[in-house]
């Protein structure tokens, strides 16, 4: 007999409710992970605040000693490093992203919950590693771009940059993770209707921020790799002396850093598109332009890194691209702005805190903006380069830009997530505060700059025409410092006896607001039918266009719901333990402490498999089904094809470096070394193994459990003769010829290039014998199929890699590459 | 019909869908067979001293082939959905444009080193 339908009120499923300390820790409904987000990063950015004023007040006069030159070092590198990482990204991304893209898109949760929480404990213990040394062994101190070689063992020999590297490398983890949540959920979860041209301009925002992070973090971990490497195991990837060159880490790090800069200004945008319009009452001006420009932003974006290294010497063909490359996305930012002041030209405009917040964001991110085509131009930037001008450009485009965007998304979005109100009042103060304070601290820097005053100097000497403008940007600090005081206060007001929010306290626009606030844990009592942009608006006043004068909003949402048949997730402890194994690798590996590292590494293996096996419907977790989702396409297949996307950015890197340094690197030289015959005969199986891959998945899909099982235990044998040869061929360098992983350039990027592509087959030979164990047990069969032909997807990569790496390592060793 | 039944309906129609756009056995050994007589003949290249001349563009071509080959057979996407192509096709050109720049960036260095 069918269970009978347990009907819930509304108002009694507030996320917010129920499961004391350890529901939060076990959480995956995506509204709980961004709140976890939001408190976390808001804390942080005390932290970072903080430094901030310990930088500012240093500064305030010249000689000053009330910090050393280290402390100093280390507060202003925390500072950005904090900020960036830990609280921009996290905001925008973290809490914004995960509270608003299921409710934008009309889903009930992001498309991988129980990954969607494993991002944020990762965030939480990445974050905890990077400020570890406040406890032991010093902060990172040699700037947020860390260059080398000021981070190698001969210039900073403490644990700071070891915090830095495997911090960095721990947060990377948690960006991908989430940006491949998030990318998946938006191509594939919108609701019925939603069609691209149709969906917030958030989401546009965040569509694109995530392809960022896909394909631009995979840069910066392999130069993070490399410095590990030089501290860890004495290779020489940033060392001149050895025939490296600095020169690689820059263009690594800003491979992904220029990236970077849009991954904080993207969301920002977003968030910003959608409060104006709402407190314009008008639509959103020139809406297909401004998804077109954003993704032309990104575009542009990965070829302008060099524009950060004109000092550098590229040459005049290198710097005349970059340069060009630079001013042109001064055109799609342009149209942005144009669009936002066309939204709110002629609008019936209610000056509440969010849209004040807006407002001041457009006009200061355009002064940042301005100056930052100026540093476009080499001969300028060569001019301006590491002085004051440049700290007062990055601090109009992410203080007074994506943090004002953030506020203003705060005050937005507050009763929301929340269903109070914050106190307007209070909200204006803080504005106002902010408006002045932020614009007497970083304006000044502009002066500062043009009178030669170098950025990242710890003190100066009087008379240098620099004591004025530092004592009044430092006093002005203070006075942003108060500004949030009263921030805080509102929230702590409202959050103790705030006035109640409705369901739509703004006359909004977007779907979020059809609903409670706060939501319930559900989300939508049922998935809404998009017919067009602004979909709630429509469902109130008939029209994108409508002034909202035509009268009073209708209210359409159902007051009760049959709860039994809507499908969330189950809580897991998972994700929680394996960030703590991850955490205790890291840590262990930086104290020098390998039990620990062991125990770490075996608690998040032992973790991860059991939650690949956690739930009874074995490979059926996603909320939507496969007929449901917007492409008709699996969610799990769309995540595995754009891990391959970042991943082929990945080995691009470790490729690219390998050439470089191959030209380099003195002898043995790749040519005396390398064993063409054995190496053949590992391509061959490797091959091969593809084709038992796919014999085994025709197995299971014609539900033939024990050839499909077969042929799994066969690739994972090929696979396994396959690791068997590099591992002979790794022990006869060693022991025949004498080269070691340091020995010359060439055997660094040798065993890092070959040893990475080993690491990802052993791993495709873990998940295949999981695999084949599953088959055995009998939890694979026709309709799951699918989970074997993820692993093969995976499979197929690290064989097409090889296909790669066999040409240009191996059958080119005697050509001579830059 | 609870979700999860539906699911398992859904899925099911999915295998069925991807049995019948999936190529057969037959197809997969032809391609095998294909692979193994290109990467013979990468080696081939390798060892003929009258190839020397054209090694680099004729190892790329026959790497290029093999790369299609498991991409588009073994990895489907000569059968799935269009968008599975351009998740990959989109960073993969972005890989190469990243690899091309370095080395032409590094070339330049190394005649130019001051």
């Amino acid at each position: 007999m069918a269970a009978q339908p347990k009907a819930l009120p509304l108002e009694q499923a507030s996320y917010l409710e129920g499961g004391g300390i350890y529901g939060w820790l076990t959480t995956i409904d995506h509204k709980r992970v961004a709140v976890l987000y939001g408190v976390t990063a808001i804390m942080l950015m005390i932290l970072g605040g903080t430094e901030a004023m310990l930088v500012r007040t240093q500064l305030m006069r010249p000689d000053n000693h009330f910090l050393t030159a280290q402390q100093y070092n280390q507060f202003f590198t925390m500072h950005g490093l904090t900020m960036i990482f830990l609280v921009i990204m996290p905001l925008e991304t973290g809490f914004f992203g995960n509270f608003l893209l299921p409710l934008h898109i009309g889903a009930r949760d992001v498309a991988f919950p129980r990954l969607n929480a494993l991002s944020y404990w990762v965030f939480l213990l990445g974050a905890l590693t990077l400020n570890f040394g406040w406890l032991w062994g010093g902060l990172p101190n040699d700037g947020w771009f860390g260059y080398a070689n000021l981070t190698s063992t001969q210039y900073s020999p403490g644990l700071n940059i070891d915090f830095y590297d495997l911090g960095l490398l721990i947060l990377g983890v948690s960006s991908v993770m989430s940006s491949l949540n998030f990318f998946v959920t938006i191509i594939n979860m919108r609701a019925p209707g939603m069609s691209f041209m149709r969906m917030p301009m958030f989401i546009w925002s965040l569509l694109v921020t995530t392809i960022l992070v896909l394909l631009a973090f995979p840069a910066l971990t392999v130069g993070l790799i490399f410095l590990f490497m030089d501290r860890y195991f004495g290779t020489n990837y940033y060392n001149v002396i050895a025939g490296a060159t600095p020169i690689l880490w820059q263009h690594l790090f800003w491979i992904f850093g220029h990236p970077e800069v849009y991954i904080m200004i993207l969301p920002a945008f977003g968030l910003i598109s959608e409060i104006l319009p709402v407190f314009s009452y008008k639509a959103l001006f020139g809406y297909p332009m401004m998804a077109y420009s954003m993704i032309l932003i990104a575009f542009l974006s990965y070829g302008v890194w060099g524009h950060h290294m004109f000092a550098t010497g590229m040459g005049p063909v290198a710097d005349a691209a970059f340069s060009i490359t630079s001013m042109l996305i001064a055109i799609p930012t342009g149209i942005k702005i144009f669009s936002w002041i066309a939204t709110i030209w002629g609008g019936r405009l209610r000056f509440t805190t969010a849209y004040l917040f807006a407002i001041a964001f457009v006009l200061q991110f355009t002064i940042g903006g301005l100056s930052g085509v100026m540093h476009a131009s080499p001969p300028i930037d060569l001019e301006q380069t590491d002085s004051y001008i440049i700290v007062a450009h990055f601090h109009y485009v992410l203080g007074l830009g994506a943090l004002f965007a953030i506020l203003g998304g705060i005050y937005y979005y507050w009763p929301k997530v929340t269903g109070r109100m914050l106190n307007e009042k209070l909200g204006k103060w803080h504005f106002w505060l902010s408006v002045v304070s932020f614009n007497a601290t970083f304006f000044p820097m502009h002066f500062l700059g043009e009178l030669g005053m170098p950025r990242r100097i710890y003190t100066y000497a009087p008379h240098m025409g620099w004591d004025f403008w530092n004592f009044e940007e430092t006093i002005a600090a203070y006075v942003i410092a108060v500004s949030f005081v009263i921030f805080f206060i509102n929230i702590f007001l409202s959050l103790t006896g705030g006035e109640r929010a409705g369901n739509d306290p703004w006359d909004a626009r977007t779907l979020e607001w059809s609903i409670p606030s706060p939501p319930p844990v559900y989300n939508f009592a049922t998935i809404p039918t998009v017919a067009s942009r602004d979909a709630f608006w429509v469902m109130k006043y008939g029209s994108v266009e409508a002034s909202g004068l035509e009268g009073a909003p209708a209210v359409n949402a159902p007051a009760f719901v049959d709860i039994s048949k809507i499908h969330i997730p189950a809580p897991s402890l998972y994700p929680v333990l394996i960030a703590l194994g991850l955490f205790g690798m890291a840590v262990g590996v930086i104290i020098n402490w390998y039990r620990m590292v062991m125990i770490g590494a075996l608690l998040m293996v032992m973790c991860i498999l059991a939650m690949a096996f956690e739930y009874p419907n074995w490979g059926e977790e996603n909320p939507h089904a496969v007929g449901e989702s917007f492409l008709g396409l699996d969610s799990r297949k769309v995540g595995i094809w754009s891990f391959i996307g970042s991943e082929c950015v990945f080995f691009a890197s470790l490729i690219s470096t390998y050439m470089v340094y191959k030209a380099r690197s003195l002898g043995p030289y790749d040519a005396q070394i390398l064993n063409i015959p054995l190496t053949s005969f590992s391509t061959f199986i490797l091959l091969m193994s593809s084709l038992l891959m796919v014999l085994a998945l025709a197995g299971f899909q014609r539900n033939d459990k024990f050839w499909g099982t077969f042929w799994l235990l066969g690739t994972a044998l090929f696979g396994c003769i396959f690791l068997g040869g590099q591992v002979y061929e790794f022990g006869s360098f060693w022991l025949k010829e004498g080269m070691v992983f340091n020995t010359n350039l060439f055997s660094q990027c040798f065993y890092t290039l070959v040893g990475f592509h080993g690491f990802h087959v052993f791993i495709g030979v873990v998940w295949l014998i999981t695999m084949a164990i599953a088959g055995l047990l009998g939890k694979i069969d026709m309709k799951r199929s699918l989970a074997v032909e993820l692993a093969g997807l995976y499979w197929h990569f690290v064989d097409i890699v090889w296909v790669v790496i066999f040409t240009l390592i191996y059958l080119m060793r005697t050509i001579k590459h830059a | 019909m609870s979700d999860h039944a539906m699911e398992g309906t859904h899925a099911a129609a999915h295998a069925h869908a991807a049995e019948e756009h999936h190529p057969q056995a037959g197809t997969y050994i032809v391609v095998a067979i294909i692979l193994t007589a290109l990467t013979g003949a990468e080696i081939g290249v390798f060892y003929a001293s009258f190839l020397q001349p054209f090694l680099v563009p004729l190892l790329i071509v026959l790497a290029i082939l093999k790369f299609i080959l498991v991409a588009q057979y073994y990895m489907h996407l000569h059968f799935d959905s269009r968008v599975f192509s351009v998740l990959f096709v989109f960073p993969l050109w972005l890989a190469v444009l990243i690899c091309v720049s370095l080395l032409m960036l590094f070339d330049y260095l190394s005649y130019h080193p001051g």
